[in-house]
């Protein structure tokens, strides 16, 4: 037989295996026969799909999109060359099931290739491991956060379902999808095939310490390249990254807070701070499910943790009013050392239940006075502690700025507009900070518009173009879209179609070809 | 946990072991396949129990040589009862499991019954099984 030895390190690893990789999602519990199934979600959503022709936005894509060339209406601009990207989630059905939640979906890139004056598509599902098996099995074999797939596989680590579903970040010459539980995706740039997961702390002095840390989906690229970026981690610690432009790891910090939200989605960065704003959200453990059981609290003040750049500690913080927020357009500070930033800011975090309900067919009526729209909120913080905010009602969402000023002072902010109390965005717009106007593009009642970003070209600091897509209902078909960025109103310079619809996604970016 | 309490741990089972030798006459084989490479050590440990299992008590221990693909461990002498197994691939030879910064592990690491963790750690009843015939086989795949 084996010798028994008895080696002092072997119960080293006792507490490590013990640990729970991921406390936070689904219950593992069996599924309550009262609570809807994901059968019960495909079949409403079907079932209500004739009678609501805005959740085609919402509608599962089967299979990639081949390479096609799109109809341009106007002119395509001969300087504008280059790649617009796009990510979001599109496999929300296999088999019988569909997910229950908006997030949840794998993620498929979409690539817009600009050039001689042409425009071509082609959409490619990230072939990350889940979705490979997933595919190969022809069904959903693991849970979500939010959707219990019925003898599911055990997801041991965060990336076992990372689907990479939510952003785009040019890194170098790589491309990373990126998701907000796991680990960055990478993707080969020319083919967008799924490569690997992304270990950052590969050639540091961390090894594979950071091996599967949650890195969020909206990195902050400084004025001199560098990579922010952020990770919730379940227990409202917050792993803080500052990445070289290469991708290479410069340094990193583990915060610990007390906030208990279950999701952060988005933060900021001035020329010497980074802003973490903490909404008043709390996770109420008993409810299933990781969005399902995030409950708003009035009484829970929003928290700005002001983190400094060099140390990575905290330098101070700020309490606003109770509210909550998926993105932050900017923010900057100015000599004295007041701290601006503005958001799209909810009344409460009735979104993450109503992104639950377009998944089975309901879509928020259009009401005359919104309860849960976000408006435009400019935030001004003084080093006395005075906290101001200014408040726009203009019911907008996916703020953008133009690269050059993130951080630091911007004229103007980007932004998707839902005009009409409609459920999704049917315009977008430009805040003028300076003049504190805005000017806006109404696509139509009958468009869903997706977040629209600034481009600029030859080192121009302020964008001359904004670009972004959008979903025509009654053809079924999704445009792209380019504007003059100085007069939005007047429509898009150039639009072209698609012969088909694309799923509504969420972030994007432009690579201007090499000139 | 401090080292002395750890070698404690350790020692007094293997001294009971040792006395009761002749009462305990049942052998455990324990397999585990999906072994990623050649390097390093497979350390294994064997629990008698839930309690001696949330204690960290390991009535037996092993380390073996990882070879890739499948290896096998053997335990005599253990008594008929309620036993648990879990081991880690220590590729890296320090004698500990590595993890992420997060406590995650981030070398090879199972459980008998080829239990694996899901949006939470292993629970024992997932990994526990019986010892009564005088071979028992026990099965697993390290999760990398």
């Amino acid at each position: 037989m084996k010798r028994r030895i008895l080696i002092k390190n072997t119960l080293a690893g006792g507490a490590a295996l013990a640990m729970a990789p991921w406390p936070l999602a689904a219950s593992t519990a069996k599924t309550i026969l009262r609570e809807r199934s994901s059968h019960d979600f495909k079949h409403q959503f079907n079932a209500a799909l004739p009678k609501q022709p805005k959740l085609l936005g919402f509608k599962n894509i089967a299979h990639d999109f081949a390479r096609s060339e799109l109809t341009i209406e106007g002119q395509l601009p001969k300087t504008l060359e280059g790649v617009f990207l796009r990510n979001g989630p599109a496999k929300h059905e296999r088999g019988p099931c569909r997910l229950k939640h908006l997030f949840e979906g794998d993620g498929m890139v979409q690539r817009f290739t600009l050039r001689g004056g042409r425009i071509f598509h082609e959409g490619r599902f990230i072939n990350t491991p889940k979705f490979a098996a997933e595919e190969r099995a022809e069904q959903f074999l693991y849970s979500g956060p939010d959707t219990q797939i019925p003898n599911s596989l055990d997801v041991y680590n965060r990336d076992v379902i990372n689907t990479a579903n939510t952003s785009i970040l040019p890194v170098g010459k790589e491309l990373w999808a990126l998701w907000e539980g796991g680990s960055p995706a990478r993707l080969n740039p020319e083919s967008l095939d799924f490569e690997q997961f992304i270990d950052l702390g590969e050639g540091s002095k961390h090894g594979k310490r950071l091996q599967g840390l949650p890195f969020s989906a909206h990195p902050k690229v400084d004025t001199n390249g560098d990579i922010w970026n952020f990770g919730l981690v379940d227990d409202g610690r917050l792993v803080i990254y500052q990445l070289a432009k290469s991708g290479k790891l410069k340094n990193l910090k583990l915060l610990h807070t007390e906030y208990q939200g279950g999701i952060l989605h988005d933060f900021l960065i001035t020329e010497r701070h980074l802003l973490f704003i903490l909404p008043s959200i709390k996770r109420r453990p008993s409810i299933k499910g990781l969005f399902a059981s995030i409950q708003y609290d009035d009484a829970l003040p929003m928290q700005v943790l002001v983190i400094d750049k060099h140390s990575l500690s905290l330098k101070r913080t700020f309490e606003l009013a109770a509210g909550f927020a998926f993105h932050f357009g900017n923010a900057w500070e100015e000599r004295d050392g007041t701290i601006r930033f503005d958001a799209s800011l909810y009344p409460n975090a009735n979104i993450l239940g109503e992104l639950s309900d377009v998944m089975r067919g309901h879509i928020k009526p259009q009401l005359s006075q919104s309860q849960s729209q976000s408006q435009t909120a400019l935030f001004t913080l003084k080093p006395s502690g005075s906290i101001e905010r200014v408040l726009f009602h203009n019911n907008s969402e996916f703020p953008r700025v133009s690269a050059a000023f993130t951080g630091r002072k911007n004229r103007y902010l980007y932004f998707t507009q839902a005009l009409h109390n409609s459920f999704w965005g049917t315009s977008v717009a430009r805040m003028d900070w300076q003049t504190q106007t805005q000017s806006h593009y109404f696509y139509g009642d009958d468009f869903m518009v997706e977040e629209h970003i600034p481009v600029s070209l030859n080192n121009e600091k302020e964008a001359q173009f904004v670009m972004g897509t959008a979903l025509h209902i009654p053809s079924k078909r999704t445009c792209l879209n380019l504007f003059n960025a100085n007069r939005l109103s007047d429509g898009p310079i150039m639009r072209a179609w698609l012969p088909y619809h694309l799923p509504l996604g969420f972030h994007g970016a432009f690579i201007a070809s090499a000139t | 946990m401090n080292k002395p309490n750890r070698l404690l741990h350790l020692v007094c089972p293997a001294l009971l072991l040792i006395c009761s030798h002749n009462l305990n006459a049942e052998q455990l084989i324990f397999t585990i396949d999906g072994v990623a490479s050649n390097q390093g050590k497979i350390y294994i440990q064997v629990f008698n129990g839930k309690d001696a299992y949330r204690s960290e008590n390991a009535i037996a221990a092993t380390i073996i040589p990882a070879i890739e693909g499948e290896v096998r461990a053997n335990f005599a002498d253990l008594k008929p009862g309620e036993y648990a197994v879990r081991y880690f691939h220590d590729e890296d030879g320090d004698g500990k499991l590595a993890t992420n910064l997060l406590g995650m592990p981030t070398e090879g690491y199972g459980f008998s019954n080829a239990a694996k963790p899901n949006f939470g750690p292993v629970k024992y009843e997932a990994m526990k099984f019986v010892i009564t015939e005088p071979i028992t086989s026990n099965h697993s795949t390290v999760i990398y």
